[in-house]
């Protein structure tokens, strides 16, 4: 058993499921609890990917100069993108980030002298040696950390003055800019660092997928962590870790373990998941809106929705 | 001058299928008050019926076009009736509204790749004559898909603006419960505007469909560049629809005549996005 879950397959399937609770649960702070319909996930986090890949491999700097640099880029990128949409309506703000994650998409596949195109750009070596370990092993666990510290800092700012003003923001944003909070200024704070750790998950996958191609960032990435969030629970610090649980781990990873699938109907897998994850999603909208983990009840208070 | 002579004419060419879209997606937008993301898969599906209908039941182009975009006006009415509604009736707020959207989207999507595969179906049973125009070569569905364009154009203006329906419309959507006192039917109402724009986006396909090809990601591909061109144009504005798509087309077709397309895209999305932020502060 040890051995199957060591294998080299199955350290890259739990490896890319940590990646996208990581960013579930990253959008967990950025919508269930400031309330910011980031429709851009995929932009920081491929922007992050494709910086680490391009710093690392293009220009040789050693992997952990790059990924300073490549998060201080998401860094400077998601301040550019909080100021232009954090005082928009919430339509407006989906949009523009969708719009944001489709130009890092195209840019990817277009400026071939930075990233090589669909040709790919090379292959990002694992940050660390073989000496101390399955260096693919090690990187899981450290995405594993990652995970545990997203969820217990999401746990610890739900009680914190601070994660109760961003809250109040997001339940009456004029009720808290009439108490003298300077609204905005503590949004984009919010929202740049929840953007800016969704960069450092891509410097963290990047050496996960190993060859980077423009195909890793469709818009499939962002709506499916989209899709684990509001299925898990978006009220919950543990919303997004349990709506990754029942959508990609299920049909990724148990599922392909688990279920012998005929070789004709392989090519149909994926649409019978995405097809599956829609119906999913329609129906816990209408039994459970909040989720699976429904959390506690929208505050009462709630302005004008 | 040659330049911008085929630019412009590209430009409106390509706008055509774009403002159908708009218009459709405007109208439940500004109905509504929310973006309905599965609307790509009503542009979709009017793709796939006319295709069907010409090739399997071996219509006539022109004879095709009708049925084709009333069966996605039909697909349209149902997904309002048999989801929104009852979502509305349960107080789902907006943003629920678009997940929800999301959902009936994949949904729909995803049967219809299994049903009719990843490959790219063409209009091919039917060929189009060449003219001249301008020194720009043009098919005759383009210039349908024009002529099309403005008297549909124009007669959901006189629709919206100038009858007692559409008055009706615009207060239902300005106004719900003033509407409501006043005895406007909702679901009826309601019902018919999904229907319309139901039919107007699967016109969007069908033309879509008959400048390139079909598959299941027609709708898909477009409903980032629709949600773009119906926010710029303002909400429920059926002219700023019009307007925009207008300008997109035009600066996409020029873009394309210089390099390649996606920049066109790349350009417009950044466009829009500092558009958003620029409008914001003015208003």
């Amino acid at each position: 058993m040890l051995e199957f879950l060591l294998s080299n397959y199955m350290v890259f399937s739990l490896s890319t499921v940590l990646v996208a609770m990581a960013l579930a649960t990253l959008l967990q702070l950025q919508f269930g609890l400031a309330g910011i319909v980031n429709f851009g996930v995929v932009g920081f986090w491929g922007l992050g990917m494709y910086a680490l890949g391009f710093i690392h491999l293009t220009l040789g700097l050693p992997y952990f100069a790059a990924a300073i640099i490549a998060v201080l880029i998401v860094a400077a990128v998601s301040l550019f993108i909080g100021w232009i949409i954090l005082d928009l309506d919430s339509q407006s703000v989906l949009v523009a980030t969708l719009a944001f994650g489709a130009i890092v998409a195209h840019l990817v596949t277009t400026e071939k002298w930075l990233t090589k195109g669909v040709v790919g750009l090379g292959t990002v070596p694992y940050p660390t040696g073989s000496g101390g370990g399955d260096p693919a092993v090690v990187l899981g666990l450290f995405l594993l950390l990652v995970c545990v510290v997203l969820v217990a800092y999401a746990y610890q700012i739900n009680r914190a003055p601070f994660g109760r003003l961003i809250a109040a923001i997001r339940d009456n944003e004029l009720l808290a800019q009439g108490l003298g909070k300077d609204v905005l200024r503590h949004k984009l704070v919010f929202f740049v660092a929840t953007s800016t750790a969704m960069g450092f998950v891509g410097v963290l996958s990047a050496p996960v997928h190993q060859f980077l191609l423009p195909d890793l960032l469709g818009p499939g990435v962002t709506f499916s962590i989209w899709i684990a969030l509001v299925i898990g629970g978006r009220r919950s610090p543990l919303g997004g870790i349990v709506g990754v649980l029942v959508t990609i781990f299920l049909f990724d990873v148990l599922v392909e373990i688990a279920v012998p699938i005929p070789q004709e109907f392989q090519s149909s897998v994926p649409a019978v998941k995405l097809l599956i994850y829609g119906v999913i999603l329609i129906a816990i909208l209408f039994i459970r809106p909040l989720g699976l983990l429904s959390g506690p009840k929208p505050s009462e208070t709630t302005g004008q929705g | 001058m040659s330049f911008l002579q085929n630019a412009l004419l590209l430009g409106l060419i390509e706008a055509a299928p774009l403002i159908l879209a708009a218009m459709g997606f405007t109208l439940i937008y500004y109905l509504s008050g929310f973006i309905n993301v599965a609307f790509a898969e009503t542009v979709t599906f009017g793709a796939f019926a006319a295709v069907i209908l010409t090739s399997v039941f071996g219509l006539n182009f022109y004879a095709a076009i009708i049925p084709a975009s009333l069966l996605a006006g039909g697909l349209s009415s149902l997904t309002y009736l048999g989801f929104y509604r009852p979502a509305e009736r349960r107080g789902i707020d907006l943003t629920e509204m678009i997940i929800l959207s999301v959902g009936l989207s994949f949904a729909l999507r995803y049967a219809a790749l299994l049903l009719a595969g990843p490959d790219l179906y063409y209009f091919d049973t039917v060929s189009p004559s060449y003219y001249a125009l301008l020194g720009v070569g043009i098919t005759s569905f383009q210039i349908a898909a024009l002529v099309l364009v403005t008297v549909l154009a124009g007669v959901l203006y006189f629709f919206i603006y100038r009858t007692k329906l559409g008055e009706m419309i615009r207060a239902l959507a300005d106004n719900r419960d003033l509407a409501l006192a006043s005895g406007i039917n909702p679901a009826k109402i309601s019902g018919l505007v999904w229907f319309i724009a139901g039919v107007v986006g699967g016109l969007a396909g069908v033309f879509y469909g008959v400048f390139s090809f079909v598959n299941t990601y027609v709708g898909w591909n477009l409903i980032l560049i629709i949600m773009m061109v119906s926010i710029v144009g303002g909400i429920g504005s059926i002219r700023g629809a019009i307007v925009v798509s207008l300008i997109v087309g035009i600066l996409t077709s020029a873009v394309s005549l210089v390099s390649s397309p996606i920049y066109g895209e790349i350009l417009l999305l950044s466009v829009f996005i500092v558009y958003l932020k620029f409008r914001h502060r003015r208003g």
